[in-house]
């Protein structure tokens, strides 16, 4: 009798082990940063999750540098600099885009407080892609079910609605922040190629790549471990750029057990003050 | 065929690019000078909870005793409250002496200052801003 009691014991602390080290990512406890703490690179996690279709599920929300913290540095923690940065640039080093000459010049026309007053954020618009991927300090939410995948956008509220099953773009594209996509997974990488983008937005959120109506977008998106997201992302601009350029394989970090936040941008007086800059010739 | 990409384009828009830690809305330090920074004590008199920056006002003395009120730009809202500092922190301070670091604005917009750190009543300093003046 009292074996079987050992037994049945043993066969409840190992049941109740498996459950605490196989709970799903939202009901993991969030990492959390305070004064004085260090926060560094966070650990890759386990392997990525698979989705019922048996592609890597990339639901999530997303944080844009590697420490899985919204904000970390702004707690007072003493943060990892290398923790802040999306990928090592000495182990992927990214090129900078090579521009056509009269781009080029077209860019260094402008001043400082100029590219400032171009920036699409400092204005309240909609980043657009790629910007949205290479220029954002707020968190992306993805979901994701078979054939369809959303993005959601904190900054400024935005969304961008994915199929997933290779339709191509439209016949007729018009011109959109986002873009037209067309997407589908090569082995477990989702690939999305989009075109037609809204001549207002600049490729980076720097104020001065600016883009022609030949834009074409392809991004990489993958997720190679349980706690990255990785987004590759190739511009493809002939009037604009010499060559292609491709980011360097850029990571996001998951966040745990919390959702992007309400963010509307209504009371901005920043445009008066770079307008008024620009007027005294600052 | 000749390149039609000269090495200097190429050099010269790949300044500040890389791999550098990405900034928010704007850079402040285009905006507010990081060489025309002050301590300000003040009153705290209201809260403005909205994006793309909290604002706070504080009831101020100049050297002349006359009471005048100041502006500070903080974080967006969302990075206040991940950070560390809600709301509900200035909602309980409100009437209550403030400490602030803040740099005042490159076009001469008076009685305007960017706010760095911030202690309410517990003394605890906090980093409301995203500017990180140079100390003079």
């Amino acid at each position: 009798m009292r074996l079987h009691i050992r037994a049945a014991a043993a066969a409840v602390a190992a049941l109740a082990f498996l459950y605490v080290f196989s709970l799903p990512a939202a009901a993991q406890r969030p990492r959390t940063a305070g004064p004085g703490q260090k926060v560094g690179i966070l650990e890759p996690g386990g392997p990525a999750p698979r989705a019922s279709d048996g592609h890597p599920d990339l639901t999530g929300m997303w944080w844009p540098n590697r420490t899985g913290i919204p904000h970390a540095e702004n707690t007072g923690a003493d943060v990892d600099r290398a923790a802040l940065r999306q990928f090592d640039p000495a182990k992927t080093p990214e090129a900078p885009p090579v521009f056509l000459p009269e781009a080029a010049a077209k860019m260094k026309a402008l001043n400082a407080t100029q590219r400032e007053l171009s920036k699409l954020s400092v204005n309240c618009i909609p980043r657009g892609l790629p910007a949205i991927w290479l220029s954002n300090t707020y968190a992306v939410q993805l979901v994701q079910t078979p054939g369809l995948l959303v993005q959601l956008i904190e900054v400024l509220n935005n969304f961008r609605i994915i199929h997933t099953d290779g339709r191509p773009h439209p016949k007729y594209p018009e011109p959109l922040y986002h873009g037209n996509p067309s997407a589908k997974w090569e082995g477990d990488t989702l690939v999305i190629d989009s075109i037609g983008f809204d001549p207002s937005t600049f490729v980076s959120n720097n104020g001065s790549w600016f883009h022609s109506d030949e834009l074409r977008v392809i991004e990489r998106i993958s997720r190679p471990s349980r706690n990255y997201l990785q987004i590759q992302i190739t511009v493809e601009d002939p009037k604009v750029l010499a060559r292609p350029w491709t980011s360097a394989p850029r990571h996001w970090t998951l966040v745990e057990g919390e959702d992007v936040h309400e963010y509307y941008c209504t009371n901005n007086p920043d445009v008066d003050e770079f307008q008024k800059l620009d007027s005294q010739g600052k | 065929m000749k390149s039609r990409v000269s090495g200097a384009a190429a050099i010269a828009c790949g300044v500040a690019w890389l791999a550098a830690p990405l900034f928010a809305h704007h850079s402040v330090a285009s905006e507010f000078d990081t060489k025309n920074c002050r301590d300000f004590t003040g009153t705290l008199t209201s809260v403005s909870w909205e994006n793309p920056h909290m604002h706070f006002n504080l009831d101020i003395k100049d050297a002349g005793g006359k009471v005048e009120s100041w502006t500070f730009q903080g974080y967006s809202t969302l990075t206040m409250t991940r950070a560390g500092s809600p709301r509900q922190d200035f909602m309980e301070n409100m009437g209550k002496e403030v400490w602030v670091r803040g740099c005042l604005a490159r076009s001469g917009t008076t009685h305007k200052a960017a706010a760095g750190t911030l202690k309410f009543a517990d003394g605890r300093l906090r980093q409301v801003g995203q500017l990180q003046d140079n100390g003079n």
